[in-house]
């Protein structure tokens, strides 16, 4: 059986390397990440498994999956012109193909990808939290962007067929997760703000209220609030929510060890460890 | 009309560097074998992504045209214009 021994929550701006890069370790940025990164060490996993969001890089609207699993020996990335290292990293490719027959027999039919690399949504967390590429790497692409998306019920319930498929894992193992995005974020639509930035946070009071419920492990009313149209409201780059509460499936209702919140930013940084 | 057409193209442009350089150089000319109706190609020239994105364009790949100014899209402009756009969000 593999053993899920925390879950972390993280931004992936693409933004943020060059940032840190420039303003130095001492960033809030940098900290924020610094601190969830000590967390992953200390938990020590053999495997990390990322719920992700595909921004048009890996796929594209020719064949966009609303939920897919890369099956491969190795992947790399960013390969959206990120600018960041670029970095390759093993994927525990059986364990992999364990998870999506799992799903399959509890009904998600999960897209296989067997050929891919990956975008700024894995890398970024990946260059802050493991930049020795030494964990083993798992991308669950959900779409969060194409709408309509998956129900949050939806994405929760495929993070419980995956943890099914942990249980059933022949072999000890030490599994980490991480859901990657933000809460509330425009980019190029209408709420975007004036001026010279890309990116806008539109919805302060939905970021605060996903880290109220997430601090509370008020799951069933995360999964309630979280339709598609709020979630929209927080911009159109708000249903990465989705990645978190795939993430939270894994785990079930757990009080958070810590939830950073990113001042000015529409995300926050949630560690979840009880051992 | 083919949103999908003009996706298409705003990838191409992060995606594809000699496409890129292209549409630097000759806007006109480097769309002109895409599959685009003619309002498209107008809306597209004039940097019109009000109408882009009402047609539906969506507004993540739009954004990349702003990485490197096409079709005079700085981003001053591009977020003075789309914030005009109809926002079906608001209904």
């Amino acid at each position: 059986m593999a053993e899920i021994v925390a879950a972390f929550g993280v931004p992936h701006a693409p933004a943020f390397p060059a940032l840190v890069a420039r303003e130095g370790p001492n960033c809030e940025t940098a900290r924020l990440y610094a601190e969830v990164a000590e967390h992953v060490a200390a938990a020590a996993p053999d495997v990390l498994i990322v719920f992700t969001d595909d921004h048009f890089n890996t796929f594209f609207l020719d064949n966009f999956p609303t939920f897919a699993i890369g099956i491969a020996e190795t992947t790399a990335g960013p390969n959206d012109q990120t600018p960041m290292p670029h970095y390759q990293v093993a994927v525990p490719g059986a364990l992999a193909a364990h998870i999506r027959a799992t799903a399959l027999e509890q009904g998600f039919d999960i897209a296989l990808v067997q050929d891919f690399d990956v975008d700024h949504a894995v890398m970024v967390p990946l260059h802050f939290l493991t930049p020795k590429m030494q964990v083993p790497v798992l991308p669950i692409f959900v779409n969060a962007l194409a709408p309509p998306l998956p129900t949050a019920r939806r994405c929760y319930a495929l993070g419980e067929a995956v943890r099914a498929a942990m249980e059933s894992w022949p072999k000890p193992l030490r599994v980490a997760v991480i859901g990657s995005g933000s809460f509330s974020l425009e980019i190029g639509g209408p709420r975007v703000p004036p001026g010279d930035r890309a990116a806008g946070f539109p919805d302060p009071e939905w970021t605060n209220q996903v880290q109220v419920l997430l601090s509370q492990a008020r799951v069933d009313d995360l999964l309630d609030a979280a339709t598609f149209a709020r979630m929209q409201r927080a911009g159109n780059i708000g249903g990465e929510l989705l990645n978190w509460i795939a993430m939270l499936g894994m785990i079930g209702a757990r009080k958070p060890r810590a939830m950073l919140p990113h001042a000015g930013h529409g995300h926050a940084f949630g560690v979840w460890r009880w051992n | 009309m083919s949103v999908y057409a003009i996706n298409k193209l705003c990838r191409d442009a992060l995606h594809d560097l000699a496409f890129r350089e292209a549409l630097k150089r000759d806007p006109a000319a480097a769309i002109a074998s895409r599959d685009l109706t003619a309002d498209e190609r107008k809306a597209l020239l004039e940097g019109d992504v009000v109408r882009l994105y009402e047609w539906g364009c969506h507004p993540f790949l739009l954004a990349y045209l702003t990485r490197w100014d096409l079709f005079g899209l700085t981003q001053p402009i591009y977020n003075k214009r789309i914030r005009t756009a109809h926002d079906a969000r608001d209904e």
